[in-house]
């Protein structure tokens, strides 16, 4: 999955037979040939985005308060919080409240040695061709053994622009927000990233 | 683009303005000359001066016939007419004995002041060339040529624009003064 990129976003493609139709609601003459206010309706389109992307932070679209994991929490454990809060990830933190790592199905995966990217067809048939799934390899871990470290974070003043970039440079699919001091407030996933580009569609509007 | 491809065009005319436009286009554009030109012929007529000059007719298009146009506001209209004026008088008066110099010096130095100073009106290029060849009744204004008729019958033109381009719901002028 590719994240969208800034200059992905381009403008909607207007025709100068729509420039045409819009003067045509203006009284009066107006003095400007329909492909030169193309031109600068889409240089402006551009600006406008740049902008709305610039402006939108991670403070803006991140879900909080945060679920944080305990990193000596076992496995077992953290599996039956995961699934009754139906997410596939959280940010892991030891006693103080610091975060050290972040754990997702993908560590999940890694340690049950299929890989990080591995299909539900490759899991199935492993399965049901070996006794136990090796879901058994998962007792008497704990979460601080699995997580991905350090975690890689975001602070609230990240705008959506970098943050997309991130997740699709290092791969990632959730970004904690910190503060300066360490101290997690929020997190950013794929999914608040999609939402904020539906608020962005809702802010454009005329 | 390649350079003989650039003139084959290509782009779109805007649409045809309604009925309403053409009509009060009309109704601006006639009270405006007729304004001016009565000052002209019933007053300073007698007085050897003029207030009536072509470029009228040109300003007349844009500030009653398309008022949005940043051409057509009073910054344009008065600083171009204005500027065009001073312009073309300096243009004869250094130039003069070679006339097809100074018609080309007026017209040319007066629409590069009017794009420095954000003041271009395409009328403004006329003002500057009639200073040159606008003959002996012209020629002995000298420098009052700026004011009457040129400021004044801006003026005047000007406010005839701001009453009726005011009246109907559907236009206001100007955008801007300044």
């Amino acid at each position: 999955m590719q994240a969208p990129r800034t200059e992905e976003l381009s403008p909607l493609d207007i025709s100068e037979n729509d420039v045409i139709e819009a003067m045509k609601h203006i009284t009066g003459y107006i003095d400007i040939t329909p492909g030169d206010f193309k031109e600068i309706y889409q240089a402006a389109y551009t600006l406008a985005i740049k902008r709305l992307v610039n402006t939108l932070k991670a403070v803006h679209i991140m879900s909080s308060p945060l679920f944080v994991l305990e990193q000596d929490m076992t496995l077992v454990q953290a599996v039956a919080l995961l699934s009754a809060k139906k997410i596939s990830g959280a940010p892991v933190a030891e006693g103080e409240g610091k975060l050290v790592g972040v754990v997702s199905e993908k560590d999940f995966l890694k340690e049950m040695g299929f890989g990080a990217t591995p299909s539900f067809m490759q899991i199935a048939n492993h399965c049901l061709s070996h006794k136990g799934c090796m879901i058994g390899k998962l007792h008497n871990k704990t979460i601080g053994d699995i997580m991905t470290r350090p975690p890689i974070t975001g602070t609230p003043e990240m705008s959506i622009g970098t943050i997309s970039t991130l997740f699709s440079q290092r791969r990632i699919n959730r970004l904690p927000i910190v503060e300066a001091d360490g101290r997690p407030v929020g997190i950013v996933t794929r999914t608040d990233l999609a939402h904020s580009l539906t608020v962005l569609a809702e802010r454009s509007k005329p | 683009m390649n350079y003989l491809h650039k003139m084959k065009g290509g782009g779109q005319s805007p649409p045809k303005v309604g009925w309403a436009e053409v009509f009060w286009s009309w109704i601006g554009s006639f009270s405006g000359l007729a304004a001016v030109a009565l000052i002209h012929y019933n007053i300073l007529d007698e007085m050897g001066l003029m207030l009536i000059i072509g470029s009228f007719g040109a300003s007349a298009v844009l500030i009653y016939g398309a008022i949005r146009s940043p051409l057509a506001q009073p910054r344009n209209l008065l600083g171009g007419h204005i500027l065009s004026a001073i312009v073309g008088v300096t243009a004869f008066q250094w130039l003069g004995g070679q006339p097809w110099l100074a018609a080309a010096v007026a017209v040319s130095i007066s629409i590069a002041m009017m794009h420095l100073t954000m003041t271009l009106h395409p009328p403004g290029g006329a003002t500057a060339l009639i200073a040159v060849i606008g003959g002996e009744s012209v020629h002995q204004l000298g420098y009052l040529y700026v004011v009457i008729p040129t400021a004044l019958g801006a003026i005047v033109m000007l406010i005839v624009a701001l009453i009726i381009n005011n009246i109907p719901k559907s236009r206001k002028y100007p955008e801007f003064w300044f």
